[in-house]
C-alpha cells in the first residue's frame, strides 16, 4: 500500500481555527499525524501582566469568543480569593445564570458545525437558527451576543428585572421544544448522521484518565468529572448539576453529550430564575487587592479552565497564568485519528471542540 | 423522515433572516453600544480612563477645563466605564451604527470638554462639583455644602476654619 504525508491546515480543517497537522497516511487510512501549534499566539498572558486589574476583565474576555464568560468569571473568582471578597449571593446566582447560557450556545454552536462537516447542511441551519433564540437572549440580556462582560471583581455588572426575566423564560419555552423534539431525535435516529459518527474516534474511559481529558470529550467516554459537582464553585453546589456520561467514546457520544448537556443547561437556566434571592450585585466599593497567590477552576463549556492569579499588592497583576482543557484534549488527537479514513479528519478534529485561540492564547 | 417534517415546517414559515438594510434591524434597548458623554455630570474623577481597556478614552487638562476624548474606532463596548462611573456621565447607548471609511477612522471621535469654575473668592479655576456627586456624597440638598460649592479647596478650607459655612 502506498503511504505518504499529507498536509491539512492551518486553516479550515473543520472549524476556522488555524490547526495545523502533517498527517501521514497509508492508502486512505491515516497512520499517524504531527500537530503543530503556535500560529493563533498573541501573548495575552504577558499583556495581562502590563494592565490594571480591571482593563484585564475586558482583555481576558476577549481571549476566546464560545467559552468568553469562563475566563473572567475563573479570573475574578482568583482577585477575589486573594483579597477575601464575599461575592453577594444574587450576583453567584447571575455568574451561573452567564455560565450555563455561555454552554447552551457553545454547545450547540458545536453539534451544528457536525452537521456541516457530514455535509447536511439543512440540518446546521437548523440547529443555529435555534441557537439563534439564544444569541438573541444574549444580546437582549446582556448587550452582545458573544461577550457578555458579565463578570467584574467582587460580582456582576448585569442584572435581571421581572420583565427580562419573563423574555428569558419565554425564549426557553421557544428553544426547549426544538430541541427535545428535533434536534436531538434527527441526531439520535437519522441514517447519514449515524454512519458518519459512530464507532469513529472512538477512546476509553482509561484514556480520559491517561490524557487527563477534560469536559464533554471525557464525558462522552464514560468519564464523569465536571468541576461543578467536583469543586463546585459560585452557587453551583445549590443547583442540580446534572453530570451527562455516555460510554462509547465516539464522535457521536461526544455529539450526544453535548446536545444533553444544552438541555440540562436550560434547566438550569430556568432554576436560576426561579431561586434568584432578592439583594446586591456586587461587593461594593473599588476592591484593595492585597498581595498574594490564588487558583481557581471553572467548567468551561470545553471543560476544566484553571486560573493562577498572583498579584504584588498594586493593581496591576504580577502574573496571570491559565490553562484550558483544549490542551489536553488535543493530544489524545493522536490516538482519535490512527486507523481512521481521511474524510473522518475533520469530525474528529471538530468533535474534541479544540479552541485554539484560547490554548494558543 | 423526521427531518423532511422540520424541512417542511421551516418552509412554511419562511425566511428568519432580519430585512436589514431594507428594513430595521431589532436592537434590544440594553445593546452595548455607541459611548455617550455628558460633560455636565462628569466631575473629572478619570475612572473611565483607568478602567479603559482599548485605551479608548483619554483626559487631557487646558486652561478652559478639563478634555474628554472618546475614539469609538478602538472601543470594544466593555461597558466598564459606564460601569465604573460614580455619577453615570458616561453611558452606553443602543447606537450600533458605527460603519465607516477606513479613511475615516482617526476621526470617530466624540469630544466634551468640563469647563473650570472661577473661585468666587480668589478667582482660581476649579473642576465644578456636579449636582449629581453631591446628591451621590450627601444624600439630598445641603446648604451648607452648597455654600462651599463656588469655591476653590483652599478658600474651602479657609471658610470652614472661619466657621462661614455653618
Amino acid at each position: 500500500m502506498k503511504s505518504f504525508n499529507m498536509p491539512v491546515g492551518p486553516l479550515h480543517v473543520s472549524l476556522e481555527e488555524p490547526m495545523y497537522f502533517r498527517i501521514d497516511v497509508e492508502g486512505e487510512k491515516v497512520a499517524g499525524l504531527e500537530i503543530t501549534a503556535g500560529h493563533v499566539h498573541r501573548g495575552i498572558e504577558y499583556l495581562t501582566a502590563k494592565r490594571n486589574i480591571y482593563q484585564n476583565l475586558a482583555l481576558i474576555e476577549r481571549v476566546c469568543s464560545l467559552c468568553s464568560n469562563s475566563h473572567p468569571e475563573a479570573y475574578c473568582m482568583a482577585l477575589e480569593t486573594i483579597a477575601g471578597i464575599e461575592v453577594p449571593e444574587r450576583a453567584q446566582y447571575l455568574r451561573v445564570f452567564a455560565d450555563e447560557i455561555k454552554r447552551v450556545a457553545s454547545h450547540m454552536f458545536n453539534v451544528a458545525i457536525l452537521a456541516h462537516v457530514v455535509g447536511f447542511e439543512s440540518l446546521f441551519m437548523h440547529v443555529m437558527e435555534a441557537r439563534e433564540i439564544m444569541q438573541d437572549t444574549k444580546e437582549t440580556v446582556f448587550g452582545n451576543r458573544m461577550d457578555l462582560a458579565a463578570n467584574i471583581i467582587g460580582g456582576v455588572k448585569y442584572d435581571i428585572d421581572a420583565a427580562q426575566s419573563a423574555y428569558i423564560i419565554s425564549q426557553l419555552d421557544r428553544l426547549e421544544p426544538l430541541l427535545l423534539n428535533e434536534i436531538i431525535p434527527v441526531y439520535e435516529t437519522n441514517a447519514t448522521i449515524q454512519s458518519r459518527t459512530r464507532g469513529i474516534g472512538r477512546i476509553t474511559r482509561e484514556h480520559c484518565i491517561e490524557y487527563g481529558l477534560m469536559g464533554p470529550v471525557a464525558r462522552g467516554a464514560g468519564h464523569g468529572y465536571d468541576v461543578r459537582t467536583a469543586a463546585p464553585y459560585a452557587v453551583y453546589d445549590r443547583m442540580d448539576v446534572e453530570v451527562i456520561t455516555y460510554p462509547d467514546g465516539d464522535v457521536w457520544s461526544r455529539a450526544m453529550v453535548r446536545l444533553k448537556e444544552v438541555a440540562a443547561s436550560i434547566r438550569l437556566l430556568r432554576q436560576c430564575l426561579r431561586d434568584l434571592p432578592d439583594g446586591a450585585t456586587d461587593a461594593g466599593p473599588l476592591p484593595f487587592i492585597p498581595a498574594g497567590e490564588a487558583v481557581t477552576k471553572v467548567e468551561a463549556p470545553r471543560g476544566e479552565l484553571v486560573y493562577y492569579v498572583n498579584t504584588d499588592g498594586t493593581d496591576i497583576p504580577a502574573r496571570v497564568k491559565w490553562r484550558v482543557p483544549s490542551y489536553m484534549n488535543w493530544d489524545v488527537l493522536h490516538l482519535m485519528m490512527v486507523g481512521e479514513g481521511i474524510s473522518d479528519i475533520p469530525l474528529i478534529v471538530n468533535s474534541i471542540d479544540p479552541c485554539i485561540s484560547c490554548t494558543e492564547r | 423522515m423526521t427531518f423532511l417534517k422540520i424541512l417542511w415546517d421551516n418552509l412554511r414559515k419562511g425566511p428568519s433572516t432580519e430585512a436589514f438594510p431594507f428594513g430595521e434591524a431589532t436592537t434590544p434597548a440594553g445593546y452595548r453600544g455607541k459611548v455617550t458623554f455628558d460633560a455636565a455630570t462628569c466631575v473629572g474623577c478619570n475612572m473611565c480612563e483607568h478602567v479603559c481597556a482599548a485605551g479608548a478614552i483619554r483626559f487631557a487638562e487646558a486652561d478652559d477645563g478639563l478634555h474628554f476624548v472618546i475614539w469609538h474606532n478602538t472601543c470594544v463596548s466593555c461597558g466598564l466605564c459606564a460601569y465604573y462611573c460614580p455619577t453615570k456621565a458616561i453611558k452606553l447607548s443602543n447606537d450600533w451604527h458605527l460603519s465607516h471609511l477606513q479613511q475615516d477612522k482617526y476621526t470617530q471621535l466624540d469630544h466634551g470638554v468640563v469647563a473650570y469654575k472661577r473661585c468666587t473668592s480668589c478667582g482660581d479655576k476649579l473642576l465644578p462639583t456636579g449636582s449629581v456627586l453631591t446628591q451621590l456624597a450627601y444624600k439630598g440638598p445641603n446648604p451648607r455644602a452648597e455654600r462651599l460649592m463656588d469655591l476653590c479647596p483652599e478658600c474651602r478650607r479657609k471658610a470652614s476654619t472661619r466657621g462661614e459655612a455653618i
